[in-house]
This record gives C-alpha cells, sequence and structure tokens, in this order.
C-alpha cells in the first residue's frame, strides 16, 4: 500500500514547491467546506481578497508562520560573525512569532487570542471565523481543523492475540548500539528466549516493523574521494551486520524496514526503500519488505501509518506540545502527516498529489525514533479509534513495542543488559 | 506681455514642443547662454487648464471619489479673513517673474521677481507664500575719487548699456539698473589695516540681469573723466534665492511666520496649495530652528516605482515600452505607516490585501489618474529609487510620445509643464555623474539611489543589495523579460507584477526610515542655510559658501567674484602619513586621534580668507612678529587680536553647536526629538569638515590655497611633533617599563605601541600621552586617546586590520581599513576568505587554522568544489561594444550572450555577471569570461587559476606576509594545489564527437550491459558505493529544499512559482545548480533500481 510513497517514476524537472501546496490546499479545502454547514452555517465564506472591512466570514487557507528565530540558508552568507551565541538549535518558536493565512488570491495576517502561533506551522490548511479589521488584519473568532479521517470498522473484535512488533533506532555501528541487545531482540522475537509463556508469545507475532535509523553510517567517510579498503569496510561492516539480524528474524516471520534519517537512503519524504543491494541476505526471503518512509501498511485487517519520525521531530523544532503523542494527534487532526514539508522538512516536489494526506484513519498510527515510549488511545467524534504509539531509539532504551492486534493493547518488550564477568 | 504667463521657469535649449496654441504666448527670446546661471521664466511650458478637461467626466468624478478620502486636513477659516498668522515650515523655495503687486508696492511696474515658498502648516495644510518686494543686487568696489554725481552718471551709462545688451528681452521693465547706492563694506579677501572702503550696491530689476549686468562689468565701460574701466564684482554670482534667503535670516527647511493681517490671500490662486497668499518680504518672521520650531510639519512624502513592458532584449523605452503600473505609497513624515497604498495598472488586475487596486483600459487613463493622484494627494516630497533618471522622465516622455499634453502636470503650480532635462552633475568628492533633471515646482525630490551614491560607499547600488545591506532583506528580482509575460497573462499575473511593483515602492520609503534620512537632511539644510533640494543636487561648497556668505553679511564683508582659474593654480601636498612599519603585533596598539584636527588648526591659527596678508602687505603693513603666524608653509596669518577670522569663527559656532546637540541628545527622551539632534550633530559634523575643502576646490566659489596648504602643513608638523614627543619621554630612561613605538601614523592619528601586554595598561598611557601632548599645542587642538588595537596587524599604508578595543573587558569589533572585503570587482570568494582569516588570526589568535583554511579553500577551488556563486564577479555595463576602447571581459561576454538570446541579455545599465572559464591556450582575459547560468547549464569547467593568481592571491599575501616567512611558498605553491579535477563540458568543442557509453560507478572502467551499475571487479563494494551516491542525493535533497522554500519565503507566498532571477542575491546561483544537479543525482541513483 505504499505506492502512494513511492517517487520512482517521478523526476526533478524544474518543478517548485507551490504545487504541492496549492494541491494540498485544495484537497483539505474540498474537506472542510463539507463540514462548515455543521460548524457555522450561517457565515458567508471569502477568499482572503474578497474581504471586507467588518464583515463576518470564513475563510479556508494554509498557515504561514512568521518566525523570527527560524535559520535561513541566506544568512549563511550575509552573515557578520559575532560573538553573540546562537539560539538553542532544538526549537525556534518564539513569541514574536505570527501567522499569515494565504490562499491563492492573497495573504493576510492573523490577529486575535484563538489562534496561537506556537501551536500552529506553516503548512497548516484551516477555516477561520472572524472579520477583517481597519488595519487590514483579519481578527480570528474561532478555528475548524479538518479534523480525523474516517476509519474502516475493526471487524475481529474477537479472536486470538497476534502481536505486531515495532522497533526504531537500532543504529547498528554506532557506539550506542550494542549487538547482544539486538540478539536478544531478534531471539526473542524468534522464539529462542525466555520460559513457555514467553515463547507462546513469541510465536503470536504476525509482523516485525523496524522504522528507521537502523545503521549508522559515519558520513564523513562519503565526501567523494575512493575509500581506503579499511574505511570501505567501516562503511559496510554495520550494513552487513544488520543485513545478518535481519536475516535471522525475516527467516521466521515477515519484516518490514522502513528507512530513516541516518540510514543510507535519500534525505527528502517520502524516503524511498533502502536498496535491496544492502541487504543481500535478508532480501533473498520472499517475509522480507523493504519499504517507503511513511510506510502505510494493513496486518490483517488492521490499518498501520507510521513514520521513521521526521515529521514529528520537525513541528518539535517548530512549535510546541505537551508530548511527542500530542504532536501525533494533531497531525490526524490536521489530516495531514507531514504539514512543515516542504517548508522545513525536506519534501519531494510533488506536482500532481500530496502523498502525505491522510485520507482514511489508520487504527495503529506510531513514529519511530522518539526519546521515549508512550501511547494512548484516541477516540474521535465519528468512533474513530487510534492507537498513537511514540516508538523509542531501541539502541538507547532497548525497547521495542509489541501491538496486540485483538484489541489495540500495547507493551513493551525491554531488554537491559549487565554484564558482569 | 500677456498675463497668462507668469509662472514657471526657463530652462535653455531642449524644450518640450509647446502645446496648442501658441499664438496666446509671447515668443522666447534667445538669451546668450553665459547669462544664464540663473533661473528665469518662459511661456512654453503652461497649457491652458481648459484643455485639460478633455477627459470623461464620469470616469474623472469616479476616481476623484477615491482620492477624495486622503485629501488634505481642511483649512482653518481664519486663513481667509487673514485674522490669524500663517506659520509653516518650508521645504522649497524658488521664484518666477511677474507683474509686481500693486497692492503690496504701490508705486512698482513691470516685472518683478517673486520668491514662492512652498510649505506646510503644523496642522498639515499646504501653503504657497508669494513673497515680493526683494530685489536682486551685487557689488562692486567703488573707484577712488567718485562722488554722488559720477554716480549717478555711472548708473545712467551702465543703464544704456544694459538696455543694448537686453535688447530682445521680453521682460517690460522701466529701468533695468533700480539703484546704484554708495555703502561701506570691505572685502573678505587679505588682512586689510582700514574697517572698511565705499562700494557700490547696484541694485537690478531681474535676476538674470545680475548676470548680464556682470558681464559688463567685467568687460569694462567707459566713464567719462574715468576712462574705459573694468571692475571687480562681489557677490554677483549668489543664486537670487539663496541671496533672498540670506537676507532674510531663512535656512533650509525651517519655520516661517507671517502675521495676521499682514498677508493678503492671492486674487488668482496659481498654485494648486491649499492655501496662496502674497506678503512683503520684511514681513517674514524666521525661526531658529529651536525648541518648537526645530520639529517637523506633518509633510506628505509620497514612494513610488512604475513597471514597463519592455521588448525582449531591449531596455524599456518611451517610445515604445508601455507604463503598465504605477504603485504608491504616502507617509505622512513621522508616522510609520504609509496612510495611503495603491496600484494603477493597465488592464484589470486582481485585489491584493490592503491596496487600493486601481486598474485602466488604456495606458492614458494611468498616466492621467497617476496625475491626478499627485494633485490630489499633493506631495510634499517625492522619493523612489532612480526616479529622477528613470521612473519620472520615462512617465513624461511616454505622455509625450502618447500625445497627452495635458498629462505632465505634476508640479504645485496650475498649469505648468513638467519638463525634463539632461544635466551632468559634477564635484571633486562625488565625480561627475549624468543625470536628467526633472522640474516638479514645489515638491522635492529625493531619490535615494542618488542619496545612496552619495553617502555610502557599497560594493553594488542595486535596490536589491541596498535593501540587503541596509534593511537585512533580500528582493525579489523580476527580470524585465517576464514583465512583460506577466502583464500579457491574466489578472492574477498583473497582480503577481503589482505585488512586486508595490514592494519597490516600498523599500525607498523605509530604507528613508531607517536611515534617517529626512531628519539628516532637513538638519542639513538648517545648520548650512541652503534649501534641501541644493543638497542633493549640488556639491559640498554651496554648503559653505553659504554659510560664508551669512556671516560675511554681519560683519559687513563682500566676498569677491573670483574668476575660474581653473586647476592652474597648482596643487599642493596633501596630509602625510607616517611610515608604516609592517607586521603583526601582538601586544596592544594605543590609537591617539586629533579631534577635527584641520577644523582646530583653522581655528588655533585664525587661518581665515580676512586674515592672510599677502607678500607685498606683509613689508607694507611692517606687522610684528608677535602679533602674526608664521605656517610651516611660508604663509602669514594674522592672530585674532588683530582680526578675527570669519572660517574659524564659523568653525567655532558649528562645534560648539555640535556639543550642544550632542549634550542635548543625551537628555532627550522622545525618539523624534532624538532623530532630529542626532541628524543635526552629524551635520554639524559634516559641515565643520568641508570648509577645509571649500578653500582647496580650486574650481570652487572661493579656493584659497594658501589657507588649505597651511592647514596640510600644520597637519603633518602635529604628527611628526606627537610622534617625537611620544617616542620621546616614554622611555626606559624616562622611568617607564619599555620603550614606546610609534608605528604608523595617518592624517589624523598616531599609533603607538607602548610595550605593555594588556589593553588596560595600554588604555592608561594613552591617555597620559594625550593629556600630556594635547598641553604642548594652541587650543583648541586637542589629541585625544579613543581605541587600543590588540592585535594588529599592519600591511602597509591605509591598509590594516585589528580588534578594535575602548573598554579593557571586552573588543568592541574587528575593524578593517583598505582591506578587500567590500571591492565590487572581486568575486565573494575574495571576501569570505580574507574575513575568515581575519577572524581566525585576530579572533580566535589560530593562525595555523587560517593557513588550514586557506588551504582548503585552495584545495576545493582546484578541486573543482567551490560553490559558483562564490565565483561570480559583477560589473556595470556603461555603454555597448563599441564605445569601449579596450576590450572587456564583461562587455564581451554581453555581446555573446545577445548572440545567443537576444531576450535575456544583459543591456547597457545592467550589471553583468560572469566567471572566469578555462579557454584554449593564448585566449585573451577578456575572451574568458561566460555567463554563470551557461556554465552551470553546460558544465563548463571554470579557470581555477585565474581565480588564484589574480583574485586571491595578492589579498591573502598581503594578509600573511607580515605574518609568515614564506607566505607565497607556503599559501600558494604547496602539496593542496597538485590535485586538480576539471569536469567536462557537455557542449562544444571535441565533446560533438563524443558517444556516450556507461561506465562503472566504481571504477569507471566501461560495461557493456545497459542493466548494471558496476563491473564484476567493484561487485563486491556494491553497498560502499551506492552508499556514496544516495549520500549525495540525499546532501542535495536538503540544500535543494532549503534554497527553494528560502526563495519562497522572499516572494512572499507558497502557492506561486517563485520567478526571481536577481543575480545579486547569494542563492540565485546555488538554487539553480542544486535544481540541475538534483535531476543529475536522481538518475544516477536511478541506476541502482535494476
Amino acid at each position: 500500500m505504499d505506492e502512494v510513497f513511492e517517487i520512482q517514476k517521478e523526476m526533478y524537472k524544474g518543478q517548485q514547491y507551490s504545487q504541492i501546496y496549492y494541491i494540498r490546499l485544495h484537497l483539505i479545502r474540498t474537506l472542510i467546506y463539507s463540514l462548515l454547514p455543521n460548524w457555522k452555517p450561517h457565515l458567508p465564506v471569502c477568499t482572503v481578497l474578497g474581504l471586507e472591512e467588518g464583515k463576518e466570514c470564513i475563510i479556508v487557507g494554509t498557515l504561514y508562520k512568521h518566525m523570527k528565530l527560524k535559520p535561513t540558508i541566506l544568512s549563511e552568507y550575509s552573515k557578520e560573525r559575532s560573538a553573540a551565541p546562537l539560539v538553542s538549535p532544538d526549537n525556534f518558536v518564539h513569541a514574536d512569532d505570527v501567522l499569515v493565512l494565504e490562499d491563492e488570491s492573497g495573504r493576510v495576517n492573523l490577529k486575535g487570542n484563538v489562534l496561537s502561533p506556537s501551536v500552529y506551522v506553516t503548512g497548516n490548511v484551516v477555516a477561520l471565523h472572524g472579520k477583517e479589521t481597519g488595519g487590514g488584519d483579519f481578527f480570528v473568532e474561532d478555528v475548524l481543523e479538518a479534523g480525523l479521517p474516517p476509519q474502516l470498522d475493526l471487524p475481529n473484535k474477537l479472536g486470538e492475540d497476534k502481536y505486531v512488533v515495532l522497533v526504531s533506532g537500532l543504529n547498528v555501528g554506532s557506539s550506542s548500539s550494542n549487538p547482544l541487545q539486538l540478539q536478544l531482540l531478534v531471539d526473542h522475537i524468534t522464539g529462542h528466549l525466555g520460559d513457555k509463556k514467553e515463547q507462546r508469545t513469541a510465536a503470536q507475532i504476525v509482523q516485525v516493523v523496524v522504522a528507521g535509523d537502523s545503521v549508522h553510517i559515519q558520513h564523513g567517510l562519503l565526501n567523494g574521494q575512493n575509500l581506503a579498503s579499511k574505511d570501505q569496510s567501516k562503511l559496510s561492516e554495520p550494513i552487513k551486520e544488520l543485513d545478518i539480524f535481519l536475516t535471522q528474524i525475516a527467516a521466521g516471520i515477515p519484516i518490514d524496514i522502513m528507512p530513516g534519517y541516518n540510514d543510507p537512503a535519500n534525505f527528502a519524504l517520502p524516503q524511498q526503500p533502502l536498496n535491496k543491494c544492502l541487504f543481500p541476505g535478508s532480501s533473498a526471503y520472499n517475509t522480507f519488505r523493504s519499504c517507503t518512509n511513511p510506510h502505510l501498511f494493513d496486518v490483517d485487517t488492521v490499518r498501520f501509518l507510521g513514520t521513521s519520525g521526521q515529521n514529528i521531530d520537525d513541528l518539535k523544532k517548530y512549535s510546541e506540545a505537551n508530548d511527542t503523542l500530542e504532536f501525533m494527534e494533531r497531525t490526524l487532526r490536521w489530516r495531514h502527516l507531514a504539514p512543515t514539508a516542504p517548508n522545513t522538512l525536506g519534501c519531494y516536489p510533488f506536482t500532481d498529489r500530496d502523498p502525505f494526506f491522510v485520507e482514511s484513519c489508520p487504527h495503529v498510527y506510531f513514529v519511530g525514533n522518539q526519546d521515549k515510549y508512550a501511547t494512548r488511545i484516541l477516540k474521535g467524534s465519528e468512533g474513530q479509534v487510534v492507537r498513537l504509539i511514540s516508538i523509542p531509539k531501541f539502541s538507547e532504551t532497548g525497547t521495542a513495542v509489541m501491538v496486540n492486534l485483538r484489541n489495540l493493547e500495547c507493551n513493551t518488550l525491554s531488554f537491559g543488559i549487565q554484564i558482569s564477568s | 506681455m500677456n498675463n497668462k504667463g507668469n509662472n514657471g521657469r526657463k530652462r535653455p535649449a531642449q524644450q518640450q514642443p509647446a502645446p496648442p496654441q501658441p499664438s496666446k504666448h509671447v515668443a522666447t527670446t534667445e538669451i546668450e547662454d553665459e547669462y544664464m546661471d540663473e533661473d528665469v521664466f518662459i511661456e512654453q511650458n503652461l497649457v491652458d487648464e481648459d484643455e485639460l478637461i478633455l477627459r470623461d467626466m464620469e470616469d474623472r468624478e469616479a476616481l476623484a471619489n477615491r482620492l477624495e478620502k486622503w485629501k488634505r486636513p481642511p483649512l482653518s477659516k481664519a486663513y481667509h479673513s487673514h485674522s490669524q498668522n500663517i506659520v509653516f515650515q518650508q521645504l522649497e523655495i524658488d521664484y518666477v517673474i511677474g507683474e509686481s503687486h500693486k497692492g503690496l508696492i504701490p508705486n512698482s511696474s513691470g516685472s518683478a521677481a517673486i520668491i514662492r515658498i512652498f510649505g506646510v502648516t503644523k496642522e498639515g495644510n499646504s501653503v504657497c507664500c508669494n513673497v515680493h518686494g526683494f530685489e536682486p543686487y551685487f557689488y562692486i568696489s567703488c573707484p577712488p575719487g567718485m562722488g554722488p554725481d559720477d554716480i549717478s552718471r555711472f548708473h545712467q551709462i551702465l543703464e544704456g548699456r544694459m538696455r543694448e545688451a537686453n535688447k530682445s528681452n521680453k521682460f517690460s521693465v522701466p529701468k533695468f539698473i533700480l539703484r546704484v547706492e554708495l555703502v561701506q563694506r570691505k572685502s573678505i579677501m587679505y588682512y586689510q589695516q582700514h574697517s572698511s572702503q565705499p562700494f557700490l550696491k547696484i541694485v537690478v530689476a531681474l535676476p538674470t540681469m545680475v548676470a548680464s549686468c556682470r558681464g559688463i562689468l567685467d568687460k569694462g565701460i567707459q566713464i567719462d573723466g574715468l576712462g574705459m574701466k573694468s571692475f571687480m564684482t562681489y557677490e554677483s554670482n549668489v543664486l537670487f534665492v539663496l541671496r533672498f534667503m540670506i537676507d532674510c535670516n531663512i535656512v533650509g527647511g525651517n519655520w516661517i511666520e507671517v502675521p495676521a493681517h499682514k498677508y493678503k490671500k492671492s486674487a488668482k490662486s496659481l498654485s494648486y496649495s491649499q492655501f496662496e497668499f502674497d506678503c512683503l518680504y520684511s514681513e517674514l518672521i524666521s525661526h531658529v530652528p529651536e525648541g518648537e520650531f526645530s520639529k517637523m510639519a506633518p509633510f506628505r512624502i509620497l514612494s513610488f516605482d512604475i513597471e514597463c513592458a519592455g521588448r525582449k532584449g531591449l531596455f524599456p523605452d518611451a517610445k515604445y515600452d508601455p507604463v503598465i503600473q504605477i504603485a504608491n505609497l504616502v507617509t505622512l513624515q513621522g508616522e510609520e505607516q504609509p496612510f495611503v497604498r495603491n496600484v494603477m495598472t493597465l488592464k484589470s488586475c486582481s485585489p491584493i490585501v490592503g491596496v487600493d487596486v486601481m486598474s485602466f483600459d488604456s495606458e492614458r487613463e494611468v498616466l492621467l489618474a497617476w496625475r491626478d493622484f499627485i494633485r490630489e494627494i499633493d506631495p510634499d516630497i517625492i522619493i523612489g529609487y532612480n526616479i529622477c533618471k528613470f521612473d519620472l522622465p520615462y512617465l513624461i516622455e511616454r505622455a509625450e510620445t502618447l500625445k497627452i499634453a495635458e498629462f505632465p502636470i505634476l508640479g504645485r503650480i496650475r498649469n505648468s509643464r513638467t519638463r525634463v532635462k539632461d544635466t551632468t552633475f559634477s564635484s571633486r568628492q562625488y565625480g561627475t555623474r549624468e543625470s536628467k533633471e526633472v522640474t516638479l515646482e514645489g515638491r522635492v525630490q529625493f531619490d535615494l539611489l542618488q542619496a545612496m551614491q552619495r553617502d555610502y560607499k557599497l560594493s553594488s547600488y542595486s535596490l536589491n543589495s541596498v535593501s540587503a545591506h541596509f534593511l537585512n532583506e533580500q528582493k525579489e528580482d523580476v527580470h524585465h523579460s517576464i514583465i512583460s509575460d506577466l502583464q500579457n497573462g491574466n489578472p492574477e499575473t498583473r497582480r503577481r507584477l503589482a505585488v512586486y511593483c508595490l514592494k519597490d515602492a516600498y523599500l525607498p520609503q523605509r530604507l528613508l526610515d531607517k536611515l534617517m534620512y529626512i531628519y539628516n537632511y532637513v538638519e542639513m539644510a538648517r545648520v548650512t542655510g541652503v534649501p534641501m533640494s541644493f543638497l542633493l543636487s549640488r556639491g559640498q561648497s554651496i554648503k559653505v559658501l553659504s554659510q560664508l556668505l551669512r556671516k560675511a553679511k554681519q560683519k559687513d564683508l563682500v566676498l569677491p567674484n573670483v574668476k575660474q582659474a581653473g586647476s592652474e593654480q597648482g596643487t599642493y601636498e596633501g596630509a602625510t602619513v607616517l611610515e608604516a612599519r609592517a607586521g603583526f603585533y601582538e601586544k596592544p596598539i594605543a590609537t591617539l586621534d586629533f579631534a577635527s584636527l584641520y577644523p582646530s588648526i583653522m581655528m588655533a591659527y585664525n587661518l581665515c580668507y580676512c586674515t592672510l596678508v599677502t607678500p607685498e602687505d606683509v613689508r607694507k603693513f611692517n606687522l610684528p612678529q608677535e602679533c602674526v603666524n608664521k605656517t610651516p608653509s611660508g604663509e602669514i596669518f594674522v592672530k585674532s587680536d588683530l582680526q578675527k577670522g570669519i572660517l574659524p569663527e564659523i568653525l567655532e559656532e558649528l562645534l560648539a553647536a555640535r556639543r550642544r546637540a550632542k549634550a542635548d541628545l543625551k537628555e532627550a527622551k522622545d525618539p523624534l526629538v532624538k532623530a532630529v539632534l542626532d541628524g543635526r550633530q552629524l551635520a554639524l559634523k559634516i559641515s565643520a569638515n568641508s570648509v577645509y575643502g571649500f578653500t582647496g576646490a580650486t574650481i570652487g566659489q572661493l579656493p584659497c590655497l594658501e589657507i588649505s596648504s597651511s592647514v596640510t602643513s600644520y597637519g603633518r608638523q602635529m604628527i611628526e611633533h606627537t610622534k617625537r614627543l611620544v617616542e620621546d619621554k616614554f622611555t626606559t630612561l624616562g622611568g617607564y617599563e619599555h620603550n614606546a613605538e610609534v608605528i604608523y601614523g595617518d592624517t589624523d592619528s598616531v599609533m603607538v605601541q607602548f610595550g605593555v601586554p594588556t589593553v588596560d595598561e595600554a588604555m592608561k598611557l594613552g591617555r597620559e600621552a594625550a593629556d600630556y601632548i594635547s598641553g604642548t599645542f594652541i587650543k583648541p587642538i586637542k589629541l585625544e586617546f579613543e581605541k587600543v588595537y590588540f592585535p594588529y596587524l599592519l600591511i602597509s599604508k591605509k591598509r590594516y586590520a585589528g580588534l578594535y578595543w575602548t573598554n579593557p573587558d571586552k573588543f568592541d569589533k574587528m575593524d578593517t581599513k583598505g582591506i578587500e572585503t567590500v571591492r565590487r570587482d572581486n568575486c565573494l570568494l575574495v571576501k569570505n576568505l580574507v574575513t575568515e582569516c581575519l577572524h581566525k588570526i585576530l579572533i580566535d589568535r589560530d593562525i595555523p587554522g587560517a593557513v588550514q583554511y586557506v588551504k582548503n579553500t585552495i584545495s576545493d577551488l582546484l578541486m573543482n568544489r567551490m560553490d559558483l556563486s562564490l565565483l561570480v564577479i559583477t560589473k556595470g555595463l556603461t555603454k555597448t561594444g563599441e564605445d569601449y576602447e579596450v576590450k572587456a571581459a564583461h562587455v564581451e561576454l554581453a555581446e555573446r550572450m545577445r548572440k545567443r538570446d537576444a531576450a535575456t541579455a544583459p543591456n547597457v545599465g545592467d550589471r553583468v555577471p560572469y566567471v572566469i572559464i578555462k579557454a584554449a591556450k593564448g585566449a585573451k582575459a577578456y575572451e574568458k569570461s561566460e555567463d554563470p547560468i551557461y556554465v552551470l547549464e553546460n558544465n563548463i569547467p571554470i579557470d581555477p587559476q585565474y581565480y588564484l593568481e589574480n583574485q586571491i592571491s595578492k589579498p591573502l599575501l598581503r594578509i600573511f606576509e607580515p605574518i609568515l616567512k614564506n607566505a607565497s611558498r607556503e599559501l600558494l605553491h604547496g602539496s593542496h594545489t597538485r590535485a586538480i579535477s576539471i569536469s567536462t563540458p557537455s557542449t562544444g568543442g571535441i565533446m560533438k564527437f563524443a558517444k556516450k557509453q556507461l561506465s562503472c560507478v566504481g571504477c569507471k572502467a566501461l560495461i557493456s550491459n545497459k542493466d548494471q551499475t558496476l563491473c564484476s571487479h567493484c561487485k563486491g563494494r556494491e553497498a560502499e558505493l551506492y552508499c556514496k551516491t544516495v549520500d549525495n542525493v540525499s546532501e542535495l535533497e536538503k540544500l535543494f529544499g532549503r534554497l527553494w522554500t528560502q526563495c519562497q519565503e522572499c516572494q512572499g507566498s507558497l502557492h506561486q512559482d517563485v520567478l526571481c532571477t536577481s543575480r545579486d542575491c547569494p542563492i540565485f546561483y546555488r538554487r539553480k545548480k542544486a535544481q540541475k544537479d538534483m535531476a543529475e543525482a536522481k538518475v544516477q541513483l536511478e541506476r541502482w533500481n535494476f
């Protein structure tokens, strides 16, 4: 089901990013228009240009957040070297940030307290209720988001336990990764570990998903020059090691591997599947699938949607929320997996579609490579039930996540290692 | 004479074609060119107002209603009944010839000069004040033995000669010479022992007659009993308006009050000002700009920009290319946001938030709407970028082409046509500039481009780079070949253009605010006493002359009108510079500065025109030694107890005023008051410094090289004196820890190494030395200690860099002089390299790091890894190829580009960016230039050797020679220069015959099978090689995204394609390159998906 994220046949032919914004606006606006009769049917709908001073109306458009601290590539050129400390690179939110709404016709500055600049980011499409002030600004009184997408029903509420294992951030080859820990995981999944009860659970694992950052590659080795044989092995060793682990799993259980930020894959979203030439061992099994990031798939009738974390990491830089799950919930409500793409998150300049538009609600929505494990159930107004999962980095926490397909319950697999000899 | 023609001014030659009905007007007279040094008067420029109402009344009304709300506030009724004092700030003063006002001057007749003062009241009402009764005059020295009878005979003879010379003059004046009066005055030139002498003040009827009368007197006239005699004239070259301002104590931009009942509302209003009135010049009260009167009236400032649809490949020409949009912003002085924003477009245009879009079907309507807009808004100041040379002349010429005779009435005078005239502005300080002069009576034009060129040294003066420099933002730049496409599109594309046009109109206003131009220029006008319009259109000397005349008038001195001697008087020795001891100083260097050195010298030694004693007079007067100063250049000046000089007095006042302004500035709280005061202190400083230059300007108004050479000779002496004292006093013998050493001395500063290791100690010694040495000078010459450089890299005379400390805890900045950081004919690489090296050397104190950085950069250059935008060199194309005598790289390139594609080739006036490419052996330098875009698209190899040798080596060696022993060998010839990589061009030459074949990604061996990526040999390295390819793609994707979203940000829209082609923008080439590299890298990556 990843076709939507595949860009094999698409080429860079001088296209720009305006199209993807245009398509996104068009998709989500049509959707929002259908919601308006239930929201505020009495209000007229305007374009930015059609605004008249003092007239209450609804406008729908793409938000643009003007950020004081946002780093720009231009400043690299015009930099005056100074001793002034740089801003923290983790978060660029500032109290002076302002939101602007744009549609094909123009832009208008947004005022009022309803719409918080720290919540929204550039690229969101929303409907706003309000009116134009004397100064040419739009005073916002209410906001409407596209809301959770419709969901397919889960038919097999009863039935037996089946588990899907989600793991991310294996970082094979990095200093934080421990081969023993990883071997324990593999042994557990393949049922070679633990007592009867554990082995029984292991036997119920039907799918393993590796959500990004599986190997750690020294980027310093990749700048142009031909490598000495010593460095060649430094580069290929972790990949071989990973292939061995994957092969062990693929021999018994279907496994999906997604590319992540640090993997030998392209940078821009959607990231394309890791090339099979990297995995000569595991790719021989038909249980092995190299997938895109984001990744959309069904196990039985349960729909999974997930990313290797870049979309949420970028939101964390350019907006604020209480925790990872809240960011995740927002992307579903906005109907868009990666609103900050292409503005601050690299993405392919699509001309005819926006693959990040969430058409139907997944049952399980996960992001990889987060700092810690967290999960909760999100319930929508039309009966949608979504299991949100923040998967921690395995190399740092030794934790993988198990989702029970029967009831969407979640628990963790943790492998502590203390070697005392 | 015809009554209708009493306004407007005369310009020689190049008149616009006469409007219809010439029979109503009196023919013009030919006047000899030499008399044309002042403005006079013409009727040709007038149009009959009745003819103007040609336009469809309904259209006009609709437009008028739209403009209505922007009218100025209503006028107080009390003005009409003459019962209220009129107080206004004047901005522009000119004069016209008209019938003298019978009501105010009952016994006058014929034509007279009427001064017009345009201004704005506190309430924002525009007024036009016609001042009557002020008469032009000048002086001649009275020949000895001339009695009252002789004077009246002289008067008659002169009258007769004038009548003869002005036979063809159309003005009906009963008398040419109104009066000849005997007055007591003194010439400003040379010290004189007597207190005053008889002079004749000759009052003439009209301002132009001053020049013609001067001509007659210069040549000499026959006087009975005295024979043929020629006369030296005095103050006969003072512009009439300036004469008036001086005599009435009016300074540029000050407030003027006309008491109630002393003025009369003009019977027939000739101007578009809200209130026009007549009064006598003696009734004007001129307020000194202090307290309440230092404020600014709420002027209306219009900032505008036009777009025209050019033809492909040609610069817009008013004969063919229509004006398609005019964007306007009007701001009230002192307010932050414009209160009017509109754009007038040809053909429909989608609306823009917050902007009044007015669309018209014909160009004629656009132009006329703009005229109506100007009239209704009634701006006091019109600003823009390059409006004087482009926008305004273009509009006027376009209207002429379209035969819209009623268009160019943009000034404040009813029916007076706006005219364009070519001028050359030439000044020693600013060089020669060709320009166009557009007359807009009553409105001040302020072209930001001219102001920028005057006040700042920048590498480029395009609006884009100026706003990047001052406002820190890049401006979207739409190439003029796209403009026509946008215009011919739909209302949306025209809206796009309008947004762009509005931004261009807004930037000048933002620059004006940011640089406080209004405050600074008004203050400069107030300090120097000239009208604001002089500041931009004339050089420095008029400002000093104005002050000199004002001061001289108080003392009954008169200035001779020296015949322009040209430069034959020779030059004199300039300022001295002490030999620089080049080196890298790692001990603090204290800098001792003379505060306002040249003004102080003039004050200390009483140097002035009127204190200079000629060599003959030295013997004649036999002055005692103690009363005179002999300057090091050998001139004699008397001391101030015998005769106080005027220049020293002017300088004292200026500097005292500056001290006051600075003190007030500290006290001031209100930001607007602060702005005024800061502008004032700056103006005062500049004025004080320009006095010296005035005396040295050999083609100036009143050159006196004796003064200027004395000033520099004193300056030299003081620098030497300081050096001697420092090196004598601060020695180990004198009880100090180290021997002080003067390492360098500039015009007005001396750099001393006291030998102490810390900044703090150097500061203490610096202060001590400054106080000690100041004590040996005559007041007010003062040596000040200001700053310490530590470390300090002294390269040679006028070239150095160092960290600048004013307090011992933290350095203020890195200061560089004469080092390639901003030269415009260097590529960006040089600037970056030099800046980075200095940063590493001075701030990080990491010399090996700097060396390594240079080596890496050179290696990158040779290995073809350099970002192309860093290598782009830009030069302005000022004329076409044939006009250049020597072949130049950028000119040749422009020619070649024209052959390739005329539409995008640079035109005269554009800046041509180019890179130097590898060419056949023996190719001339000018043949090696190429368009960066073309280079990118065709993979043309650049010539790294050229950049190494001609661009970076000299500046680098300069920096490193004082630091490294074998700088050249170490930096330019090390092992890092051995590896070279050159890209293969994809067009031209031998590549035409080449056949493309697949090769192994790993080892470049040819492979036959199309489906393979690697040869069998490299198969084992698959993972590694794949990682490399994909890593390359991922780096490019990162860059692609960042560059293109940056451009979206600049253009301020997400949903529209980026059109900008600003070659001044540093990321333009990178963006293009990223786009192309991306496509290629993607194809490479595809090969792995077998």
